[in-house]
């Protein structure tokens, strides 16, 4: 499994990396939505997740997701907002326009994985 | 975290703590007002807020605390190093989500801007920051409104 995390911070990018590869995933990286969409134009096919950023310089996570909803050859990639936004009405607004599930920093590892197993992305998921 | 309508040290130092707590693996005690706290050469990450009130946090450390955090943030080793830019970045970081803990716990329409880090000479006065520990070192904080 491949997974594109997408953030300008390289230490959240590590840190996100390190949970994820630390249970199969083989990790992608952009510093914010736009390059992250070139990454996803030259992949032979979606990764099965997207750990997105809201707060981005060039183009938001939030635009991102949007963008990624846009194209059907993309319809399959789970989207993960992972940012400080914790305000109700932008979870909603993310949720609305097709983020699968919403990690508030500062998290966990085990939060991570918690998210990823209701996803049903790890390996001994339920996909509860 | 209390809900406040602008941000202060209690609801900042609140914001540290717990980011202190679970990205640093460290606490965050406040410095005692009677302590010296030497700083040489150091980092200064800022970032804005605005809503309804406008400003910005500041946290200014030393460069050996800021490595320390980097580290701590990375799970390096002792042995460990990380280049200027990342050392940069991963304090830039914490203060984001510092101000995305804090945004968070205020009433109203706030937007968090973007981390900048650059080097600074000098530490903030005690009159104008608060001062919070990291092991044994000071890290100082701000709370700037704009100019009126």
């Amino acid at each position: 499994m491949r997974a594109l995390i997408v953030d300008d911070s390289r230490a959240m990018r590590r840190i996100v990396g390190r949970i994820l590869e630390g249970v199969g995933f083989e990790v992608l990286e952009a510093g914010d939505g736009q390059e992250a969409l070139g990454v996803l134009e030259g992949l032979d096919g979606p990764p099965e997740l997207a750990c997105v950023d809201w707060n981005m310089p060039v183009m938001d996570g939030f635009t991102f997701i949007t963008e990624v909803r846009k194209r059907s050859e993309w319809r399959s990639i789970t989207l993960m907002m992972v940012t400080t936004e914790s305000e109700m009405d932008q979870i909603v607004r993310a949720l609305a326009a097709g983020a699968h599930e919403y990690l508030i920093k500062p998290f966990t590892g085990e939060a991570m994985l918690e998210k990823l197993d209701l996803l049903g992305l790890l390996p001994t998921s339920t996909g509860v | 975290m209390t809900i406040s309508s602008a941000p202060d040290e209690a609801l900042v130092l609140a914001a540290i703590e717990q980011v202190w707590g679970s990205m640093l693996f460290a606490s965050a005690e406040p410095w005692p007002t009677d302590r010296a706290a030497d700083f040489g050469s150091g980092v200064q990450a800022q970032i804005e807020l605005r809503g309804d009130w406008n400003g910005r946090l500041v946290l200014t450390c030393d460069s050996d605390v800021a490595t320390q955090i980097a580290g701590a943030m990375l799970g390096l080793g002792p042995d460990e190093e990380l280049p200027e830019l990342d050392i940069h970045d991963a304090v830039g970081e914490v203060l984001n989500v510092v101000g995305g803990s804090v945004k968070g716990a205020l009433v109203g329409t706030w937007a968090l801007g973007l981390p900048g880090v650059s080097e600074t000479s000098e530490a903030p006065g005690r009159d104008e920051s608060f001062v919070v520990s990291w092991g044994d070192a000071p890290v100082y904080v701000q709370i700037l409104p704009d100019a009126a």
